[in-house]
């Protein structure tokens, strides 16, 4: 059993090992979608060689980015990597995701000019959209490509809380076998598909979902992830609408509600 | 097709917008669009102006047949002329006063009378004031920690019985709570022989009837196995009869079922919608009780008590229980009916007077939820994926306008999906 201390890890229940995994593929993997939204992104990585980083994390979870033809891929694991970054602990891991850890590759020294000029470039793209200014949020395209990113990392997270996260995994539990739809009208849809309590996300509309949560518009998204509005309200409203086996969807609004503990 | 009226909701909308700027979620709970599973919200309506009967009235006036009857309180019918007489009398001369009412005297003793394991009755105002109570008693009687749930529980809101991953609960809330499914008795006895000496109470509902699936019967045997075992160990039997209480047996569903609960827990149906619930227990248990910090503001008003005696007189006179068994079980049969000439399989499911529905035509609840909705939208009040209740105000007429909403309303859903059918 997990004790109530006065830490703030330990007030909220979260844990480093969770956080690892959340920073790893709803973060950093949304560097996929960074460069799917924003031509400035994938003109970074366009005109080169095709390259691969891989980030190993000792306790924690292992993947690989390849960036070719202008596009960016994550995948679990990183056995073939042009680079390599070791992390000795899932701590140091989301000291990288934080600016407080500067990472030491074991493979591909060759490449660090690629981590500098690049990566590091990508990286802060991405941070700019996911905590954006108000004045930046002004401009129309960089508030809907900043909300696709939040969706796509707030959808995944569910994902990796529901996995790893104690509380997230009772939740997980309580979730029978199927596609979940988790859309924004007149813009992204993921799936988040649960087979015996395990879930995983994909970053697509599903073909026949069992349950369904869409919020109304990218605004009302927007103010969702931010804590600006109320979910419970707004399904009052008509602004969120939810469709199908409701314990799905109440149970994955139970990890919905960590998201937030982790990711703030 | 009958060509029912389609509600339309102004005046909810407008009173919505109003509550959200001055009411956490509009409407919060059971009665809200959120936990209510109103789907779509556009069917359902917020606010009621009046009620009578089997019937609530909108504030855009539209009618329902209210097959929720306030999620169980109303079961002799809304403003049931012997029980708000009562009330109102007592209105005249006292309700809530320094020295309780000797009426709290008289209703226990009316409490003791009718329920067969009681040999005492505590007053509150909710299911979860009696419930929560129910555990701490068990806790105290026994100097054990340890309480056992049965999957898909729901005793009431405060953290103890509530979940790890509800908002606001902490870990050592629910520390000492252990899960088992239901009619699993083999797992209880494992459960139980795994924490030996440490288990303070069982508590369960007479039947499983949670929200999302089908409500499930005991298997036979179940309850006379987890009485014997209870004995064995020095377990508090606690049956939560909050919700189907006196619509199964006056007596108690332990009664019903063929078997004695250490404690009962009773609400909903005490009073015809005046506020107030109740623990009953058996004597061995009562000095536990007495000996507690348990009150409250508003626990010993008279009002209740009077509305109390009076529901529960006419229900004894009525033998309430098998009238509302009865008119459950033919409503249900015309449902199915319905739901059969539109090529649907409505599934029913629990006891009749607390019925549940399912169509089982597609894995998702889409088409039930469809379903639903049209009934709601054409005046007849159902829950999307929550047990509904009978009442005594419910007429013959009333059913069959029912069964001829249903079937509109299949008709409708049949429509709108033609690759069904």
């Amino acid at each position: 059993m997990m004790k109530y201390q006065n830490t703030k890890e330990e007030y909220t229940l979260t844990d480093a090992k969770t956080l690892a995994y959340i920073n790893m593929y709803a973060v950093l993997g949304s560097l996929e979608n960074l460069c799917q939204l924003d031509p400035k992104a994938s003109a970074l990585v366009a005109d080169r060689k095709p390259i691969s980083i891989g980030f190993e994390v000792k306790g924690g979870p292992s993947a690989t980015i390849t960036f070719k033809n202008g596009k960016c891929r994550m995948e679990q694991g990183c056995g073939e990597c042009d680079v390599k970054l070791p992390f000795s602990s899932c701590e140091k891991f989301n000291g990288l995701i934080d600016g407080t850890v500067t990472p030491i590759p074991s493979k591909g020294f060759q490449h660090i000019k690629f981590l500098l000029k690049t990566f590091t470039p990508l990286t802060d793209m991405l941070s700019n959209y996911m905590r954006p200014s108000e004045e930046d949020l002004k401009d129309e395209e960089f508030f809907n490509i900043s909300t696709s990113l939040l969706f796509y990392t707030v959808t995944v997270a569910i994902s990796q809380i529901g996995n790893n996260d104690e509380i997230g995994k009772f939740s997980a539990d309580h979730i029978p076998d199927g596609d979940i739809q988790m859309s924004i009208a007149g813009g992204p849809a993921a799936t988040i598909r649960c087979r015996n309590h395990r879930l995983v996300t994909i970053k697509q509309r599903p073909d026949d979902p069992r349950s369904v949560m869409e919020f109304g518009s990218m605004k009302l998204a927007n103010d969702l992830f931010n804590g600006k509005v109320s979910a419970m309200a707004q399904i009052g409203e008509g602004t969120i609408t939810m469709l199908g086996m409701i314990n799905m969807i109440d149970n994955i609004n139970r990890i919905l509600d960590r998201v937030g503990l982790y990711l703030a | 097709m009958a060509d029912f009226k389609i509600n339309t909701y102004d005046k909810s909308r407008e009173l919505f917008n109003r509550a959200t700027k001055v009411i956490p979620a509009g409407v919060y709970g059971h009665l809200g669009p959120a936990e209510g599973n109103f789907i779509p919200v556009s069917a359902w309506p917020f606010f009621s102006q009046k009620a009578k009967g089997a019937y609530f009235w909108d504030v855009d006036g539209n009618k329902f047949i209210d097959y929720m009857c306030a999620y169980g309180p109303n079961i002799m019918g809304y403003n049931d002329p012997d029980v708000d007489k009562a009330a109102m009398e007592q209105a005249k001369i006292g309700n809530c006063t320094t020295s309780p009412s000797y009426k709290m005297v008289e209703l226990a003793e009316l409490m003791v009378d009718t329920v067969n394991t009681a040999d005492w009755a505590f007053f509150a105002k909710n299911g979860n004031d009696v419930t929560t109570l129910a555990i701490m008693a068990a806790r105290n009687a026994t100097h054990k920690k340890k309480i056992i749930f049965v999957n898909g529980f729901y005793h009431g809101v405060s953290a103890v019985v509530q979940k790890i991953d509800y908002p606001g609960v902490l870990p050592e809330d629910v520390a000492n709570n252990l899960y088992v499914d239901w009619n699993d008795f083999d797992a209880l006895e494992k459960l139980v022989a795994e924490n030996e000496g440490e288990i303070a109470a069982f508590i369960s509902t007479p039947y499983l009837h949670g929200n999302y699936f089908d409500n499930q019967l005991p298997a036979d045997g179940y309850w006379q196995k987890v009485r014997n075992l209870c004995t064995e160990k020095g377990i508090v039997l606690i049956v939560d009869d909050v919700r189907a209480g006196f619509r199964l047996d006056l007596a108690g569903s332990d009664h019903y079922y063929g078997f004695e609960a250490d404690m009962i827990c009773f609400c909903k149906a005490i009073a015809n919608g005046w506020n107030v619930s109740c623990l009953c227990g058996k004597e061995f248990l009562k000095d536990a009780v007495a000996g507690m910090s348990y009150t409250g503001s508003y626990w010993m008003s008279a009002i209740p008590f009077a509305a109390g005696i009076a529901n529960i007189t006419k229900m004894r006179e009525l033998n309430l229980p098998t009238l509302l068994l009865e008119k459950g079980k033919k409503l249900t049969d015309g449902l199915k009916d319905a739901a059969k000439n539109n090529g649907f399989d409505l599934v029913v499911s629990g006891e009749p007077s607390l019925f549940y529905l399912r169509i089982a035509n597609d894995n998702t609840m889409m088409l039930h939820q469809e379903w639903i909705a049209e009934c709601v939208k054409r005046g007849i009040f159902f829950a999307g994926h929550h047990n509904h209740f009978m009442n005594y105000a419910m007429s013959d007429a009333d059913l069959k306008h029912t069964w001829e909403v249903a079937d509109e309303a299949f008709k409708v859903v049949a429509k709108n999906h033609p690759e069904l059918f």
